[in-house]
C-alpha cells in the first residue's frame, strides 16, 4: 500500500519508554513488529493519551479523525510502529488474527489514522463478526473510520449500516461515533427504528442516539419518533429529541417544542428547545 | 482462600470446571501449553492452540472471574516429532512476547531422549532472551533419573534456579529439589502422580518454601479441584492458614511474577465478568440470557 507521505501525526507525541520500540524496529527491521507489538502495553505503557480530536488526510475524500482522549499510550505507538514498518495488508490482518486481546485493540485503533484498504474492511469485519465489545469499540469508537470506510466498495453502506447498528445494539455513546451523522441514509433510520420499537416492546431501554441519527434522514415513523421523545422520562432521550427536533427543522412542529419548554427541567434542553423555536 | 492454580489444562475441561473453581477460592490459573492427547501433524495446529491460549480460553476464564494466564512452549513428547518440531521453534518467540504468557512451559523430558534435550535447551535459551522463568515437565517413568538429567542441563546452562519450576515432583525428588534454588511443583491427581495425604506429609516433613502444588488437570483422569482439596487437608493436618495461602497462594504468584509481565494487584479481584460478551462471535451461553446468568 502507499502510505501518505506526511509523517505520522502521532510521532511527536511519543517520548521516552515509548520511543524504545521504535527505536528496535529501526535497528532490527520491520520482522521484529510481531514481536514488539504484544509488549508495548507493559513497555510502552497503557496511560491515556488525551489530546483531543486530532485530524490526517489519508489522500481520502474525508479526513481520517480520531479522539486521543480515548487513545492510550500503546495505541498511539502501535500506529507509528505500523506505519514505520510499512505493514501491507497482509501482515496487518496477520497480526491482527494472532494477536492477543490487547494487540487487537492496538491494530484495529491503528486503523482510523491510515487509509482505508482491502485489509481494513477485512478487520472491520472481523471486529463486527467478533462482538468482543472492546475490539468493536476500538473499531467504531473514537474515530470516523466507519463513515471512511463506507467510501470503500467493499465496506460500503451497508457495512456501515450495520456497524452503526451494531453500536446502538451495544448501546455505545453516540458522540463516540465521529461524524456517524454524516453517513446517516433512511435504510439506516429504518434499522434504527426497528431495533427501538423491538426493545421497547421487551421493556427494555433504547438506544439515545436514535433520535439524533433518525433526524439527519427521516423516513416513516421518524418524525413520530423524535416528537414522542421530548416527553420521555429518561433524559439522555429526551436531550437526543431535542437535538432531532433541532435537526428536523420544521416549522410545523415548533409548537411541540414550545409546549415543552415550560415542563423541562435541564437546563440544557431547554437550550435546544429555545433553538427550535424560531421567532416569526 | 485464595488460590492460584499454577497448571491445568483448560482447553481439555469444561465450564463447570470453571464454576467450580470459582467457587472453590481459585482466582488465577496458569495453563501450560502441552500435548493433546495425540500428536500434530502441522505447525498450524499448533498455531491454532497458542492463538486459543492467549484467545477464547483467557476470554472463556474471565467469564467465570477467572484470571487466565500460560505459558508457551513445544513440549517435549512432540519435541520428537520431526514434521513439526522446527516449525514450532520459529513461531515460538512471537508468541512468548504475548502479555498473558507468564513463562516458557512445559519444557523438559519426556522419554528423556536426544531430541528432547536439544529443544530443552534451546527453550531455555528462548526464556532468557525473552527473560521469562521456565516450567519443567520431569519424565513419569524413570522419574529420579530424568529430574537429575533437568537439573544438570541447567546447571550446564547456568540458568537461574530461581526462575524453575521443577514439576510432578514426589518424596524421592523432594530430596533433590528442596536445597536447589528452584520452586518444587507437585501434581495431586485422584489416583496416580501425588495424592492429597502424601502432599500433606512432605508439607509436614518439608515446610512450605519454594513449593507449589496443582492439579495438572487435563483430559484424563484428573480433577480440577484438587488443590482446593489439598488445602482442607492441610488444614486438617494442624498446618496453619497462613503455611497454606504460601503454598497455594503467594508462591506460584511470585514465581510468575518474575518475567514482570503481570501484576499480581491485579488478582486481589476475581476477573471481571461480562456475560454480553462473545469471543470470535463465540460465548459460553448456549442461548442463555446473559443478564440471568
Amino acid at each position: 500500500m502507499s502510505h501518505p507521505p506526511t509523517p505520522h501525526p502521532l510521532r511527536s507525541l511519543l517520548s521516552g519508554p515509548a520511543v524504545t520500540p521504535l527505536d528496535r524496529l529501526a535497528a532490527e527491521g520491520p520482522s521484529v513488529v510481531p514481536e514488539l507489538l504484544p509488549a508495548l502495553p507493559r513497555k510502552a505503557g497503557a496511560a491515556l493519551l488525551g489530546g483531543g480530536v486530532v485530524e490526517r488526510d489519508v489522500g481520502e475524500a474525508v479526513a481520517a479523525r480520531v479522539d486521543l482522549d480515548a487513545w492510550r499510550v500503546c495505541d498511539a505507538v502501535g500506529a507509528v510502529l505500523l506505519e514505520e514498518a510499512e505493514v501491507d495488508d497482509e501482515t496487518l490482518v496477520d497480526l491482527y488474527l494472532h494477536g492477543d486481546l490487547e494487540e487487537r485493540i492496538i491494530v484495529l485503533r491503528a486503523l482510523g489514522l491510515r487509509p482505508v484498504t482491502d485489509g481494513t474492511v477485512r478487520l472491520l469485519e472481523e471486529a463486527q463478526r467478533t462482538n468482543m465489545e472492546s475490539h468493536f469499540k476500538a473499531a467504531a469508537c473514537d474515530s470516523n473510520l466507519p463513515l471512511r470506510a463506507a467510501a470503500h466498495a467493499g465496506f460500503g453502506s451497508e457495512g456501515f449500516r450495520r456497524m452503526i447498528l451494531k453500536a446502538a445494539f451495544l448501546g455505545l455513546p453516540e458522540e463516540r461515533l465521529l461524524d456517524v451523522e454524516r453517513g446517516a441514509d433512511e435504510e439506516l433510520s429504518r434499522m434504527l427504528q426497528d431495533l427501538a420499537t423491538e426493545r421497547e416492546a421487551a421493556g427494555r431501554a433504547i438506544w439515545p442516539g436514535t433520535s439524533l441519527l433518525i433526524a439527519h434522514a427521516p423516513t416513516a415513523g421518524s418524525v413520530a419518533r423524535v416528537v414522542g421523545g421530548l416527553e420521555h422520562g429518561d433524559d439522555r432521550l429526551r436531550h437526543a429529541a431535542a437535538r432531532g427536533l433541532l435537526r428536523l427543522n420544521r416549522r410545523d412542529l415548533e409548537p411541540f417544542a414550545a409546549e415543552r419548554l415550560p415542563r423541562e427541567p435541564r437546563p440544557a434542553i431547554r437550550e435546544l428547545l429555545e433553538r427550535a423555536i424560531r421567532p416569526d | 482462600m485464595r488460590i492460584f492454580e499454577p497448571h491445568a489444562h483448560m482447553f481439555s475441561r469444561v465450564t463447570d470446571d470453571y464454576q467450580r473453581m470459582a467457587l472453590a477460592g481459585i482466582r488465577g490459573i496458569l495453563e501450560p501449553a502441552f500435548w493433546l492427547g495425540q500428536n500434530r501433524t502441522s505447525v498450524g495446529s499448533f498455531v491454532d492452540y497458542y492463538d486459543t491460549l492467549i484467545g477464547w480460553e483467557r476470554f472463556r476464564a474471565r467469564q467465570f472471574g477467572v484470571h487466565h494466564y500460560c505459558t508457551m512452549a513445544l513440549n517435549p513428547r512432540e519435541a520428537n516429532d520431526d514434521r513439526v518440531n522446527d516449525a514450532v521453534m520459529e513461531i515460538l518467540p512471537r508468541y512468548l512476547e504475548k502479555s498473558s504468557v507468564l513463562g516458557v512451559g512445559e519444557i523438559g523430558l519426556d522419554d528423556q531422549t536426544k531430541k528432547e534435550e536439544k529443544y530443552f535447551i534451546a527453550q531455555v535459551e528462548l526464556a532468557r532472551k525473552h527473560d521469562l522463568p521456565i516450567l519443567v515437565h520431569t519424565p513419569h517413568r524413570d522419574k529420579k533419573q530424568g529430574f537429575q538429567r533437568c537439573i544438570d542441563i541447567l546447571r550446564d546452562l547456568d540458568f537461574d534456579m530461581a526462575r524453575v519450576l521443577l514439576d510432578h515432583g514426589n518424596e524421592e525428588t523432594i530430596k533433590i529439589t528442596r536445597d536447589l534454588g528452584c520452586v518444587s511443583g507437585f501434581s495431586i491427581y485422584p489416583f496416580t502422580k501425588m495424592d492429597e495425604a502424601r502432599m500433606v506429609q512432605i508439607v509436614l516433613e518439608y515446610g512450605v518454601e519454594r513449593m507449589v502444588v496443582n492439579s495438572a488437570a487435563d483430559w484424563g483422569v484428573s480433577d480440577p479441584l484438587m488443590v482446593p482439596k489439598t488445602v482442607v487437608k492441610l488444614r486438617q493436618a494442624g498446618v496453619p492458614d497462613a503455611d497454606v495461602e504460601r503454598l497455594v497462594w503467594h508462591n506460584p504468584i511470585e514465581f510468575f511474577a518474575q518475567g514482570g509481565r503481570f501484576d499480581p494487584a491485579e488478582l486481589d479481584r476475581p476477573a471481571d465478568v461480562d456475560m454480553r460478551e462473545t469471543f470470535d462471535g463465540n460465548s459460553v451461553l448456549r442461548g442463555q440470557d446473559p443478564d440471568k446468568t
